[in-house]
C-alpha cells in the first residue's frame, strides 16, 4: 500500500469513527433522558472506591455543587466511570457538601 | 317686690348691658363655628389615627411581602447556578520545591501552576484546557500546553475526545503525573519527558467505561488516532523520541493505539494493558518513515491504607538505512511503588524502584527513592524524598538527589 492509499484508507477510517459516533447522538441523548435518577448510597459507595484509584479522596465540602459538575465529568474521562456512576457520585456529593 | 318691678329691672339691665356691650351678643356665633371647626379637626385627627393605624399594620404585611418576594428572587438567582446550562470552572493544581543534587548546588525549583480549564455545557459536552505555567533556569517565563481537548458525551459509556489530549498508554502520564497526586516529587525514571512512555497526541480519542457483569466490576477503555511521535536525531543516532503532542505529522502516516482497563472494586485493584503502533520521521528526516509501536501493563493495588503500583512500557523505532541514524532504538522503563498512610496520622512514607533502558548508556537508569509526606489536608501535600540514582558514571543521572516539595491540588 503506498503512501496516498495508505493515508485515504486511514481517512475514511477516521472520518468512518466519527460517523458512527455521530450517530450515536440521537440515541444517547435518548438515553440521558431515559437515565435512572441519580443514587446518593450508590454514589457515596462509587465515591469511596473510585477516588482512591488515583488520589486521597476529596471531601465533598472542597467544592460548591456546580464545580463538582465539571470536576466530575472531568473525572469521568480520567477514570473511565460510567455516565450512571457519574451522575450517582455526583449527587452524592452535591448533597454532603 | 312685684313681679312686674321685676321685669322692668330685667329689661332696664338688659338694654344697659346691650348698649355698653354691644359685640357680646353677637359673640355666640363664632364660638359655635370654632367648636364645629375643633369637631372637625377631632374627626379628622380620629380619621387620620385609624389611617396610621391601618397603614401601620397593612403596611408591615406590605413590607414583610415585598421582603419576602426580594428574597425568593435572590434564592432563584442562588439557584441559578444549579440549572445554568453551561458550567464554568476553574481547577488545576501548583507546586515549589527545592533540589539539591550531588555534584550540582542546591536550588530551588520553579513555581509551576497549571490551571485547568473546564467549560461545560449540560452533560453533552466538556472543554477542558491546562497550560503549564512555569519559569525556566534562566528567568524567562514558559507555558506549555498540557493538553486541550473537546469531549463530546456519547452516552453513559464514551466520549470522543479530539485535540490534544494526554497520551492514554499506561496510567502515569494520564492520571497520576499532577503534582498533587503523585507521591513522591519527581515522576518514576522513564515517566517524564524524553523517556519511554508517550506524555501527549494529537488526535481522536474515543473513551469510556462500561460494568463488567452483573456486579460493581468495570471496564474502562481509550483508543485513539493521532500525528504520533517524532524522533530527534543528533551525531547519527536516535537521542530520543519526542512525544509532547505534535501539530504536524511528518511521516503523514498516523498512529493508533489505546489502552483497556479492569477495575475490580472488591479487590480494590486496577489492571490496564496498552499498545500502539504506526509509523515515525525525524525531524530532519520528513520523509523517511520509521516503525513505531508502544506496548504497556500497569496495576494497582490498595488494601486498606496501603498502596501498590507499577507500570511497565516499551517504546520501539524501527531502523531506517537511508537515515542519518540508520538504526532504530529501544526504550523501555518499569516501576514499582509502595506507599502507605500510618496509622491515623497524616504521615505517609513512599518507596519506589523504577528503571529506564534507552540505547544510549547516558541515558539509562536504576533508581531508588524514599519518601515522606505529610498531609495537610487530602489535596495539599508537603514531600520530602531522595533519590540513589544510578547510571553512567559522570552521567549527570548518575548523581543523588534530595527533592523537598509542596504541592496544592485544587
Amino acid at each position: 500500500m503506498n503512501w496516498t492509499q495508505s493515508t485515504t484508507t486511514r481517512l475514511v477510517l477516521v472520518c468512518a469513527a466519527i460517523a458512527l459516533g455521530a450517530a450515536q447522538l440521537p440515541a444517547a441523548a435518548a438515553q440521558r433522558d431515559a437515565a435512572p435518577k441519580a443514587d446518593f448510597v450508590r454514589g457515596a459507595k462509587l465515591w469511596a472506591s473510585n477516588c482512591t484509584r488515583c488520589h486521597i479522596v476529596r471531601d465533598p465540602k472542597d467544592l460548591r455543587d456546580d464545580q463538582w459538575i465539571a470536576s466530575m465529568y472531568h473525572m469521568r474521562l480520567r477514570a473511565g466511570l460510567t455516565g450512571q456512576d457519574t451522575r450517582d457520585i455526583l449527587r452524592f456529593l452535591q448533597e454532603s457538601n | 317686690m312685684t313681679s312686674q318691678t321685676l321685669t322692668l329691672r330685667r329689661t332696664v339691665i338688659s338694654a344697659v348691658l346691650a348698649a355698653a356691650f354691644p359685640l357680646a351678643a353677637g359673640a355666640a356665633e363664632p364660638l359655635e363655628a370654632l367648636q364645629a371647626q375643633i369637631e372637625a379637626l377631632q374627626k379628622q385627627l380620629e380619621q387620620l389615627r385609624n389611617e396610621v393605624t391601618q397603614q401601620r399594620s397593612g403596611g408591615a404585611s406590605q413590607d414583610l411581602a415585598a421582603e419576602v418576594s426580594k428574597l425568593k428572587q435572590e434564592v432563584k438567582s442562588a439557584q441559578e447556578w444549579k440549572q445554568a446550562n453551561t458550567v464554568i470552572h476553574l481547577a488545576g493544581y501548583a507546586d515549589a520545591g527545592y533540589t539539591d543534587t550531588k555534584n550540582a548546588s542546591g536550588t530551588f525549583t520553579p513555581f509551576s501552576f497549571n490551571p485547568i480549564f473546564h467549560f461545560q455545557y449540560k452533560d453533552l459536552l466538556l472543554v477542558e484546557a491546562e497550560p503549564s505555567i512555569s519559569i525556566d533556569e534562566t528567568g524567562e517565563t514558559t507555558v506549555d500546553l498540557e493538553y486541550a481537548a473537546l469531549n463530546l458525551f456519547l452516552g453513559d459509556h464514551a466520549a470522543l475526545v479530539a485535540g490534544k489530549f494526554q497520551s492514554p498508554i499506561g496510567q502515569f502520564r494520564q492520571n497520576l503525573h499532577p503534582s498533587w497526586i503523585n507521591k513522591l516529587p519527581s515522576a518514576p525514571t522513564g515517566f517524564g519527558h524524553g523517556g519511554a512512555a508517550p506524555i501527549a497526541e494529537v488526535g481522536i480519542q474515543l473513551r469510556g467505561g462500561a460494568p463488567l457483569g452483573a456486579g460493581e466490576n468495570r471496564v474502562n477503555y481509550a483508543v485513539y488516532v493521532g500525528n504520533g511521535p517524532e524522533v530527534e536525531i543528533e551525531d547519527g543516532e536516535i537521542e530520543m523520541v519526542e512525544s509532547e503532542g505534535f501539530g504536524r505529522d511528518r511521516d503523514g502516516s498516523k498512529v493508533w493505539g489505546g489502552r483497556i482497563g479492569f477495575f475490580v472494586p472488591s479487590q480494590r485493584l486496577d489492571l490496564g494493558l496498552s499498545a500502539a503502533t504506526g509509523k515515525v520521521a525525524g525531524m530532519m528526516e520528513s520523509d523517511i518513515k520509521r516503525d513505531y509501536e508502544v506496548v504497556g501493563a500497569d496495576f494497582a493495588w490498595r488494601p486498606a491504607r496501603f498502596e501498590l503500583r507499577g507500570e511497565y512500557v516499551r517504546q520501539k523505532v524501527g531502523d531506517a538505512a537511508v537515515s542519518a541514524a540508520p538504526e532504530g532504538g529501544e526504550w523501555k522503563a518499569w516501576y514499582l511503588q509502595a506507599s502507605h498512610r500510618l496509622g491515623n496520622t497524616n504521615w505517609e512514607p513512599v518507596l519506589r524502584y523504577g528503571r529506564l533502558d534507552t540505547p544510549h548508556a547516558s541515558g539509562n537508569q536504576k533508581q531508588w527513592a524514599l519518601g515522606l509526606n505529610y498531609l495537610f489536608a487530602s489535596n495539599v501535600f508537603a514531600k520530602a524524598a531522595y533519590e540513589f540514582n544510578d547510571s553512567l558514571k559522570g552521567a549527570a543521572t548518575d548523581d543523588d538527589r534530595l527533592l523537598v516539595q509542596l504541592s496544592y491540588g485544587f
